[in-house]
């Protein structure tokens, strides 16, 4: 079982005058199949926890762990762009970030991008697929590593409502088929009660104020009354904890 | 109330739209210009200038090595002066890519390199290639240094500056998704930086070679006794324009062919990623590099528009 655990997690940029607090002393702890959605205003640090935790920012302060049965866990990360290397075809660049070339990861990939619906798109180059269908290989390559857990920064603001509704059906099917621990990041409060059994609330300044429940049942319709009352309860606490500006 | 536009398209003839095609202005160029010569031609003492016919019969004798009955005092032919000048244009060429992408890396990687050698670049960019070929002609003679210096000297700094720009543009981006996916260094650097820098790299062989021609001929008008530039200068001195014309015509074609044959493919080759790259992006050296392909600075523009719309400005249903 995946466990990610933060510690006293400190963390800023610049010095003196033009120091900037993103994260100020948050504790957090997640463990097993769950979707965590970490939801918050611009500025609130949120997608510099997912660089600290996959290792690409360094904290001030404090630990994170990242463990799965008591070994490292392998992050898997799905980004705000797709971020695929131009330069190289879709399964090349799922083979780029697997450990090996054998033939099994050849067709782990295959496999993936099969389930994301671009089977037959392997030797295209990413030029030619559209925005979604490039962020569907983003969504495929952090799946064909067999993550143990996935770090997803806001991975559909960037598409069409219609594309972005029907990828995260797609996504969502794959983690519950998978069972893996997926944190991800979103300033989309419909969006996170969609998707998520857990939903982390950051304040300006990079404080965790809220840790949210929401126990329905999977898959949510966004247009479902249930899921509309649920974004609504979620909403008015924003408005209690003084996060949006009157 | 109801509006109504007008939907009839204005209708150009299929003639008309043949006719101003691109591929028609493209076609109609060569035209203009014969044109515009005879114009010239006309107008002006035609004992001093020549027609078309004068210098493609000129080039022709030259090419089938036919001139000499005509014109005696040449000494040698089109094919040992080209030769000369093809191979001194070379070994300045290859000088220039190899120390400008080694200086060009350098500054691209390290600021104190970048401030150590930035002033002497941009020095070496402001000086005309006609005062290298005059100084080095007076410090080397008339020999080969002299040209082969220039041509260094006149393309090094365009090789100098397109490289660092390309390693300063390397997309953060794609290294930070490498680096998250734990690929190993010497894979993001074959994978990620190289292929990044081609791009600017090629514009900088393009650069090199064509103001490395330019600084080579200069030289060998002022400072060599052989070669194509000292070849337009002896054509200059005989008052001859029509060979003064044609071997600049030579020039014109062989750049051309080069370009066709060797650069074009190559760039094809390295660029095929691009489908959507056009002749017109090949010859300017223009292959979009990499901003267009939406990763460098992309992230900064959302969180822009984020600021302004807020946290709900992007809801997908609200």
């Amino acid at each position: 079982m995946a466990e990610i655990k933060v510690q006293d997690l400190h963390k800023e940029f610049g010095v003196g005058e033009n120091r900037v607090v993103a994260l100020e002393n948050v504790n957090m702890s997640v463990q097993g199949h769950v979707f965590v959605s970490i939801v918050g205003p611009s500025g609130c640090g949120k997608s510099t926890l997912l660089n600290i935790l996959s290792g690409i920012e360094t904290p001030s302060s404090g630990t994170v762990t990242i463990t799965q049965d008591n070994r490292d866990a392998d992050p898997g990360y799905v980004f705000q762009a797709a971020r695929l290397l131009p330069w190289r075809t879709v399964m090349d660049n799922l083979l780029f970030v697997q450990k090996d070339k054998s033939e099994a990861s050849k067709e782990r990939c295959q496999r993936y991008l099969e389930m994301v619906q671009l089977g037959d798109k392997g030797d295209r180059y990413p030029g030619e697929l559209s925005g979604g269908m490039q962020q569907r290989v983003g969504i495929a390559r952090a799946f064909s590593i067999e993550p143990d857990v996935l770090f997803m920064d806001e991975p559909f603001s960037h598409l069409d409502a219609i594309t972005a509704r029907s990828l995260r059906r797609e996504l969502h099917a794959m983690w519950r088929h998978t069972k893996k621990t997926v944190l991800f990041v979103t300033h989309d409060v419909g969006e996170a009660v969609e998707l998520s059994n857990r939903i982390l609330v950051f304040a300006k300044g990079g404080q965790l104020k809220d840790d949210l429940q929401v126990d329905l049942p999977f898959p949510r319709d966004p247009a479902d009354d249930a899921v509309a009352v649920a974004k609504a309860q979620v909403l008015r606490k924003f408005e209690e904890l003084d996060l949006v500006a009157s | 109330m109801t509006t109504t536009v007008s939907t009839a398209p204005v209708r150009k003839s299929k003639l008309r739209r043949s006719l101003t095609s691109p591929t028609t202005a493209r076609i109609l160029f060569p035209f203009v210009v014969i044109g515009v010569w005879y114009l010239i031609y006309y107008t002006i003492d035609s004992r001093i200038f020549p027609t078309p016919q004068q210098v493609l019969q000129f080039m022709w004798e030259e090419v089938t090595l036919t001139s000499g009955v005509r014109y005696s005092s040449v000494a040698s032919n089109l094919y040992e002066q080209f030769a000369v000048s093809l191979l001194r244009l070379s070994v300045g060429f290859i000088v220039a890519m190899v120390v400008g992408t080694v200086l060009g890396l350098a500054m691209g990687l390290s600021k104190s390199v970048d401030a150590f050698f930035h002033d002497w670049v941009m020095a070496i960019l402001a000086m005309p290639a006609l005062v290298w070929a005059l100084f080095l002609s007076i410090a080397f003679g008339f020999g080969n240094m002299a040209p082969i210096l220039t041509v260094i000297l006149a393309g090094i700094p365009f090789v100098i500056i397109n490289v660092r720009e390309g390693v300063r543009n390397t997309p953060k981006e794609l290294i930070d998704m490498a680096k998250s996916f734990e690929v190993p260094q010497n894979k993001i650097t074959r994978h990620v930086l190289l292929p990044s820098l081609m791009p600017f790299f090629f514009a900088a062989i393009r650069y090199a070679y064509s103001i490395g021609w330019k600084g080579l001929v200069i030289a060998e008008v002022f400072g060599s006794q052989v070669g194509m530039g000292w070849t337009i200068k002896f054509w200059y001195d005989a008052h001859r324009a029509h060979g003064v014309i044609g071997y600049a015509l030579f020039f014109i074609l062989f750049a051309l062919a080069l370009e066709k044959l060797v650069f074009d493919p190559l760039a094809r080759r390295a660029f095929k990623w691009r489908p959507q790259l056009d002749a017109f992006q090949l010859a300017e050296g223009d292959f979009g590099a990499v901003r267009q392909e939406g990763f460098l600075l992309e992230e900064d523009e959302i969180d822009q528009e984020l600021e302004v719309t807020g946290m709900e400005g992007r809801s997908h249903d609200g």
